[in-house]
């Protein structure tokens, strides 16, 4: 009978001493922290227990006493994201879930493309900036990304984009001037720069000049510039094309200094064109009409 | 019935590759939108490779965590995710701690893609069971419903994760 009590009760207070166990190690945590920051996290019971930390960069196991405050350094919480905290006192364990969210904005990581461009070509250049904070963790709230481009003359154009999940965007066209554009983009006090390399386009009213030279005629174009003036870069081909009593004839020959030359013959009355590309210049006769 | 036994030993024979290639393959399942990206459209073969790829990704980031080996990450994660894994799990292996995760899928929205299409910013809704272990014995167990944001970097020949990071559901 009295061995029937003692079961009896037994039945009866081993789930309280569970439930007992079990809220010993009861966690109290912050939902939101910031990263870098130091916070704390509360245990109840007592004794001797076991902490982990289990974040996107780290994991940690150290031991405590429960029912005090278990301090976590902000140099273990730098990386944004998902922690969760867990307090053991033997096999009971209780779990506590915090999202670490990024420190204030101050880096950027600026993408330009592309490194070379023509003169004068619509949304040509596009530049993208991703917004982290000093820990390298990208900031999704919304930030006002400033971009400024600077031209070799001087002149600056600034357009401020919002960034949304992170990342600002513009697309921009050309100066019609050749050289470097310096693009900028700035969060904060942070300011990132890229260089893009704007080149003359294609050669515009491309012209040519003949002269008799003995039994040759020397053929010379005008500077080769492009629509807007800029000289085309050395290396350019100029092709020039010969229809005389000999049938036709091509020569290609590379922009020097300039201007592109060639010696072709003087072979009776003939016909001289010239093109670069898919643009074509003015056409001479030479030696009377062909 | 004894008639019948080589032709079901025939059946039990063939279908063990069969099996044994899905055991193998076990890459999560992982869906892709991209119906609202912008500014760049993607291209066919990206919008194949990114989901295959983020599949590989975690797939190697689960047997990373699970094994606490830093080799595992080196296939599909490159940048500060690498970073942070490699350090992760280093910890994890001096604290005698491994993760295990139960991967029960995960739905892709791409968010942005460059002009230049050099990187790619995407939202995953994930489906996860998650076990932290102390050597053999599980310290916790959760169901998560969990969103990340991610972002992925085209490579020689895959697309890398650059960036991982779990986020509030409220974020957005």
């Amino acid at each position: 009978m009295r061995r029937g009590w003692i079961q009896l009760g037994l039945i009866f207070l081993a789930p309280l001493a569970c439930l007992s166990a079990a809220s010993a190690q009861q966690l109290r945590a912050p939902a939101q922290v910031t990263a870098g920051k130091d916070f704390s996290v509360s245990t109840n019971g007592s004794g001797d227990g076991s902490f982990y930390l289990i974040g996107p960069a780290h994991a940690a196991k150290r031991e405590i006493k429960l029912g005090g405050e278990v301090q976590v350094r902000g140099e273990e919480i730098e990386k944004a994201g998902r922690y969760t905290v867990i307090a053991c006192a033997g096999s009971q364990c209780d779990s506590a879930t915090i999202h670490v969210q990024p420190d204030a904005a101050s880096r950027l990581s600026l993408l330009v493309h592309p490194s070379r461009v023509r003169v004068a070509t619509p949304n040509a250049i596009s530049a993208v900036a991703f917004v982290f904070d000093k820990y390298h963790n990208l900031v999704f709230t919304q930030q006002p990304v400033n971009f400024e481009v600077t031209s070799t003359a001087g002149s600056t154009i600034t357009a401020s984009r919002p960034s949304s999940d992170g990342v600002a965007w513009v697309r921009l066209t050309s100066a019609s001037k050749e050289g470097p554009a310096k693009i900028a983009a700035s969060v904060g006090k942070t300011t990132e720069v890229r260089i893009v390399r704007q080149v003359a386009s294609d050669a515009c009213n491309l012209r040519i000049k003949a002269q008799p030279n003995g039994k040759r005629i020397v053929v010379e174009t005008d500077p080769v510039r492009d629509c807007s003036g800029n000289a085309v870069p050395d290396g350019t081909v100029v092709s020039f094309t010969q229809v005389g009593p000999n049938g036709k004839t091509t020569v290609d020959a590379p922009v020097k200094k300039g201007v592109a030359r060639v010696e072709l013959p003087a072979a009776g009355p003939s016909r001289i064109t010239v093109a670069s590309g898919v643009v074509t210049g003015n056409e001479l006769s030479v030696g009377g009409r062909p | 019935m004894i008639r019948r036994l080589p032709l079901l030993l025939c059946i039990a024979l063939l279908s063990v590759p069969l099996f044994h290639v899905s055991a193998e393959d076990g890459l999560p399942k992982v869906e892709l939108s991209a119906s609202n990206l912008q500014p760049r459209p993607i291209e066919d073969l990206t919008s194949k490779s990114v989901p295959r790829d983020y599949a590989h990704a975690w797939q190697t980031m689960a047997q990373a965590l699970d094994s606490n080996r830093v080799d595992l990450i080196n296939g599909y994660f490159t940048g500060f995710a690498k970073e942070d894994l490699t350090s992760r799990i280093e910890e994890q292996k001096k604290a005698n701690i491994h993760v295990r995760y139960d991967d029960r899928g995960h739905k892709l929205e791409a968010l942005f893609y460059s002009p230049a299409g050099d990187a790619m910013l995407l939202r995953d809704r994930a489906q996860l069971e998650m076990q932290i272990m102390d050597g053999d014995k599980v310290i916790d167990r959760e169901q998560l419903n969990i969103q990340y944001m991610v972002m992925m970097t085209p490579g020689a020949d895959r697309w890398l994760v650059r960036a991982l990071r779990a986020t509030p559901e409220e974020h957005r």
